[in-house]
């Protein structure tokens, strides 16, 4: 009897280790969002800044929430914290990301993409960090793709005209000159990000040159590469050179970062930059995306 | 144990969502990356037709994902051709930009357009910006402007003490960085370590508030400037091929310890450029050596005109969470080194190999073939697409030097 007991238990130990160790393998689903913030920092399941928690975004979605004021610089502790969570070892991530959530992820890659990274559990404390597996490291992160939102990681000229506050740092970062030369952007660890470029902009059409989502214009948001901005639009826009869709080179000649890709254009402009708290505008789009992709 | 190992097998890759459903999102209005299904006689139910074309999708999404890694990666990060660096080749040429004038109080004057420049948007100690503006009209002609005030701050933040304005005279006299005198364009130059902003370290905003075309505009130029350098170049460069690779090595003399960014550019004997090489990785203090690699496989499947030049390079100290995140090193600009390998003997044709690289293509490839067979179980009638490009027989460990 008591050989049984002992038998049950150690069956029921091995058991439980081989479980543990199946479930530590799993796809994950991050989000981060871009300026403005409001959700609490290190609490992965607060998606304040997207909409209802409870709606579907991608398997095992995560929130990876920052101040959305700081500088890029001074926040990307938390983004590397989330990525060490839920990217590292046998786990894996699908990124996305709005509005200045791509220039932050594209500088954690170019400065940070090929550093040391010790293998976490997934297993976050109240600051966002998780506990260490063996203690071993990685050489940067495990990344399938990334899908940008209305990606500013080309700046706004809304900042450089100062029609944002200039007592966030943030928005300095946001210069279209400064973020186009925070990083080498076709540095992503040959990881590909999807853009999405929302054209339902009017209010601010006379300083977003081209097309634009009411706060980023497309020369960001469908990732042009050079060290200043530019003029794109739709097709049916005769009079301005296309953002040209997928890797191609942009109507009038001009190249894409590396690495990126326009897999939306709003020809139609109906999707703007606001989520309004719902999963809204261009945001529902890349939604409906990751749903069907990141599983 | 059985039990237990089917419970297990069934966690699976994640949890699945058990969540309510949101109303179904409107299709997209734009083109989708992935072309509708097409060619289908004897069509199933629009249901099961989203569901065979989301499968599709996805088979293509994952082999795209995998063959375009396959294909990137055989270079490290480290050492990329100029071409998947397209906004990198000049990096001291000016930024140049052309905007409707903005106007004072908001707003823009589409009449007159506001060319300008910046030689530089990170400054580091001891180097000066230069600025120029020009105004056309819609036919290009020139505007006259007349520049009312012009100021450099520091930009501080909070309960920090506001930096003294610097005065930036703008001239149209054909001195300083104004190459042509009365063409109406003017110039100015903001060179920190000279006033009162020697010792701020961040960003600079020098507001331009002039008048043209009857108007009053402004226009905003941000550098970000670092008082100290963290590094001293000692001007010794040494060029070897090692490991199958031909290797820039340039003296750093580090003050600062910690991890250095820094890029340099690769032009081939006629001048055309050929390569972009990185440098990222910690730094202790002493004397040490950057250095910047042009790979061999990148030279056996280009072979650029030898022997390669190594000029414009530019880093810094990457400062970890803070803001100013960087401590710039000194520019070196222009042709900083002059190649004197002739010869590719030695240079390895072989790809790039390391963990790194190993880990990912095993993962796409996993998702790949997990994308193909769920299209084949769902419509085993159809034939899966063809990949894009065939699976490599093996991996080969990484090579000693080059792979971590």
């Amino acid at each position: 009897m008591e050989t049984t007991v002992k038998t049950i238990r150690i069956i029921g130990a091995l058991c439980l280790f081989l479980v543990s160790g199946w479930a530590a393998a799993a796809n994950y689903t991050l989000w981060i969002n871009g300026r403005t913030g409001g959700g609490a920092i290190g609490n992965y399941n607060d998606f304040s800044y997207w909409g209802p928690g409870a709606t579907a975004a991608g398997v095992n979605k995560k929130s990876v929430n920052w101040d959305g004021r700081s500088s890029i610089a001074s926040q990307n502790g938390k983004v590397r914290d989330a990525l060490d969570c839920f990217c590292t070892g046998s786990n894996w991530c699908y990124i996305v990301t709005h509005s200045a959530g791509d220039l932050m992820m594209g500088y954690t890659l170019a400065n940070y993409g090929g550093s040391a990274r010790v293998k976490k559990n997934a297993s976050a404390n109240s600051a966002g960090v998780c506990g260490n597996t063996d203690g071993s490291s990685q050489t940067g992160w495990n990344i399938k793709w990334v899908r940008a939102a209305s990606g500013a990681a080309g700046g706004s000229e809304l900042s450089d005209v100062g029609s944002w506050t200039t007592s966030e740092p943030l928005v300095q970062d946001l210069k279209t000159s400064t973020a186009r030369a925070m990083y080498n952007h076709n540095t992503t660890r040959n990881i590909w990000f999807y853009m999405y470029a929302g054209a339902k902009g009017t209010a601010y059409s006379g300083v977003l040159p081209g097309q634009d989502d009411e706060a980023v214009a497309y020369h960001s948001t469908g990732g042009v590469a050079g060290t200043s901005g530019g003029s794109y639009c739709n097709p049916s826009d005769w009079l301005c050179n296309d953002l040209a869709l997928g890797t191609a080179a942009n109507e009038g000649g001009s190249a894409k970062w590396s690495y990126h890709s326009v897999v939306f254009r709003d020809d139609a402009e109906a999707y703007n930059h606001y989520a309004n708290g719902n999963w809204g505008g261009i945001v529902d789009v890349v939604r409906s995306a990751v749903v069907s992709s990141a599983q | 144990m059985a039990i237990a190992a089917a419970l297990a097998l069934w966690f699976g890759r994640g949890e699945p969502e058990a969540v309510a459903r949101t109303a179904a999102a409107p299709p997209p209005a734009g083109p989708q990356f992935f072309g509708a299904v097409t060619g289908e006689g004897g069509l199933p139910m629009p249901s099961e037709r989203d569901e065979r074309r989301q499968l599709l999708e996805q088979v293509q999404l994952t082999d795209h994902t995998y063959c375009s890694y396959l294909e990137g990666s055989k270079y490290p990060m480290e050492s990329r051709p100029v071409a998947q660096n397209p906004d990198q080749v000049h990096p001291n040429q000016p930024i140049q930009e052309a905007n409707p004038m903005r106007v004072e109080g908001g707003g823009t004057n589409n009449a007159v357009l506001l060319q300008s420049s910046q030689s530089h948007v990170y400054l580091a100690a001891g180097e000066a910006a230069a600025f120029s503006l020009r105004a056309v009209d819609r036919h290009g002609q020139t505007v006259p402007i007349v520049i009312t005030t012009a100021r450099a701050q520091g930009m501080t933040y909070g309960a920090s003490r506001p930096t003294p304005q610097v005065a930036v005279p703008f001239v149209d006299d054909g001195g300083g960085a104004d190459p042509v005198a009365g063409d109406g364009a003017y110039a100015g130059v903001l060179a920190p370590a000279e006033g009162g902003l020697a010792g701020f370290h961040g960003t600079i905003r020098t507001e331009v508030r002039y008048t043209a075309g009857g108007r009053s505009g402004f226009a905003l130029f941000d550098v970000i400037y670092t008082p100290v350098l963290p590094a001293a170049w000692t001007g010794k460069v040494r060029e070897a091929i090692e490991d199958g690779s031909l290797n820039f090595h340039l003296g750093l003399e580090v003050r600062q310890p910690g991890r250095y960014v820094v890029s340099g550019r690769v032009d081939d004997a006629r001048g055309k450029p050929f390569a972009v090489a990185t440098f990222n990785d910690v730094l202790q203090t002493g004397a040490r050596e950057v250095k910047l690699a042009v790979f061999g496989k990148l030279l056996k499947d280009e072979t650029p005109a030898m022997p390669l030049t190594l000029r414009d390079v530019d880093g810094y100290l990457l400062r970890e969470n803070v803001d100013p995140d960087r401590l710039l090193l000194p520019r070196l600009q222009g042709r900083v080194y002059a190649g004197r390998t002739r010869s590719l003997e030695g240079v390895s044709e072989a790809e790039w190999q390391s963990e790194e690289r190993s880990r990912y293509l095993a993962e796409y490839a996993k998702d790949r073939q997990a994308a193909r067979n769920a299209l084949g179980d769902f419509d085993p009638a159809q034939p899966v697409p063809p990949s894009a490009c065939a699976t490599p027989t093996g991996l080969t460990p990484p090579a000693a030097g080059m792979a971590r």
